[in-house]
């Protein structure tokens, strides 16, 4: 019946006071460990980036429909598939990157084939669920001639907003242009969806 | 009786084979595609060919698809040999090349479909797109235009579209001819 709900120390002022002490603490470490971040992520900007992808078409000295990594380093682009030599660009010579979205049948032949041999068009219900959406990233970039190139690379979903970031961090234009690709992209996956 | 079946197998192999050899089916865009009023080529001059960008128009079309479709028909029109150099839009170089022709290929319509779709009902999600191709001296007049079209309808991705369009302007070009003095009148058709 005796239950206190106040604190028996309510009015010890030195119990206040090192609770404002420590609030303020906390409060500098926090903020400390705030720029601290800031500043690595500023320095995250030079710091090599790469990123699973596959290349479509365009980038030069590179075959089409190939898997490799995609990565950043220093001042150059390159795409290295598997165990070959990697193929390189300069970034500053790239003008444009526009994101794009698109969902993907998976599984290649193989899978196409396997579904056209379940009977009773079972295939299709299964075609309903084998699907993945990706990024598509597009490049502008001009070689030494001025001449302009076009290079399509595809990657999981999210990665393609982190490889835009990280090009525009070093100084590439995001073209507002990019916004209407974006919205065709956003179309074509509801049309996929339905 | 197994020795019999094996022969029965073998003859009837060999018969399609025969048929197949005597008969060649024709491909699908080889039958569709309507022959161009085009003069012959009779001039031993050879051109050389720039490929402006996409103009998408009044459309709002994927910037991949553009890429796609510019980068393919560079490649494309490499292939047929016809050109001397095949320049990309804005080289430097074609600046100084005697004769020279400008590719401009203009959207005309697109409809993005869906893989998905096609995957789940064959006949629906097709992808199609409809260009016009015009190839013009470097002061701009005109020697050949064509409405060309690309489409994916079964299966493939949606870009495959891009490669079929690129595959028949290439087609569509090597039809059409030009001579190396003066150019012919205007040379319309629709593939």
């Amino acid at each position: 019946m005796n239950f206190s709900v106040v604190p028996k120390d309510h009015g010890n002022p030195y119990r206040v006071t090192n609770h404002a002490l420590t609030m303020l603490v906390m409060l500098m470490f926090s903020s400390l460990a705030a720029v601290a971040q800031n500043a690595a992520q500023a320095g995250n900007a030079a710091a090599p980036f790469s990123v699973r992808a596959t290349h479509f078409l365009g980038f030069e000295g590179t075959k089409n429909n190939c898997n490799g990594t995609l990565s950043l380093q220093d001042d150059s682009l390159q795409f290295q598939q598997n165990g070959k030599p990697a193929a390189k660009i300069r970034i500053d010579s790239v003008r444009n990157i526009f994101l794009g979205g698109e969902s993907k049948q998976v599984g290649g032949l193989p899978m196409t084939l396997g579904k056209a041999a379940v009977p009773f068009g079972g295939g299709r219900a299964v075609s309903l669920f084998s699907h993945k959406k990706y990024d598509t990233v597009t490049l502008e970039y001009v070689d030494s001639d001025a001449g302009v190139h076009g290079a399509i690379f595809q990657m999981s979903k999210g990665q393609g907003e982190v490889l835009k970031t990280q090009l525009a961090a070093r100084g590439v234009g995001v073209s507002p242009a990019g916004e209407g690709p974006t919205k065709q992209s956003a179309a074509e996956a509801t049309n996929a969806n339905q | 009786m197994q020795t019999n079946r094996q022969r029965l197998l073998i003859l009837s192999l060999a018969t399609v084979a025969a048929i197949a050899l005597a008969f060649p089916a024709p491909l699908p865009a080889q039958a569709g595609a309507v022959k161009s009023s085009g003069t012959s080529n009779g001039s031993g001059t050879k051109w050389s060919l720039q490929v402006d960008k996409v103009n998408p128009g009044d459309l709002e079309i994927a910037q991949s698809f553009q890429v796609a479709i510019y980068e393919n028909l560079l490649q494309e029109m490499d292939k047929t040999t016809q050109f001397q150099q095949v320049f990309r839009d804005g080289d430097r170089r074609a600046s100084d090349v005697p004769n020279l022709l400008v590719l401009k290929t203009t959207v005309e319509k697109y409809s993005p479909g869906s893989e998905t779709k096609r995957a789940v009902t064959t006949v629906s999600g097709a992808t199609k797109l409809t260009v016009r191709s015009q190839l013009c001296t470097r002061e701009g007049k005109l020697l050949v235009e064509h409405a060309v079209n690309g489409n994916v309808r079964f299966f493939g991705s949606n870009l495959r579209a891009t490669h079929n369009l690129a595959r028949n302007i290439a087609k569509e070009m090597k039809k059409s001819s030009w001579p190396a003095e003066q150019p012919p009148a205007l040379l319309t058709s629709q593939l």
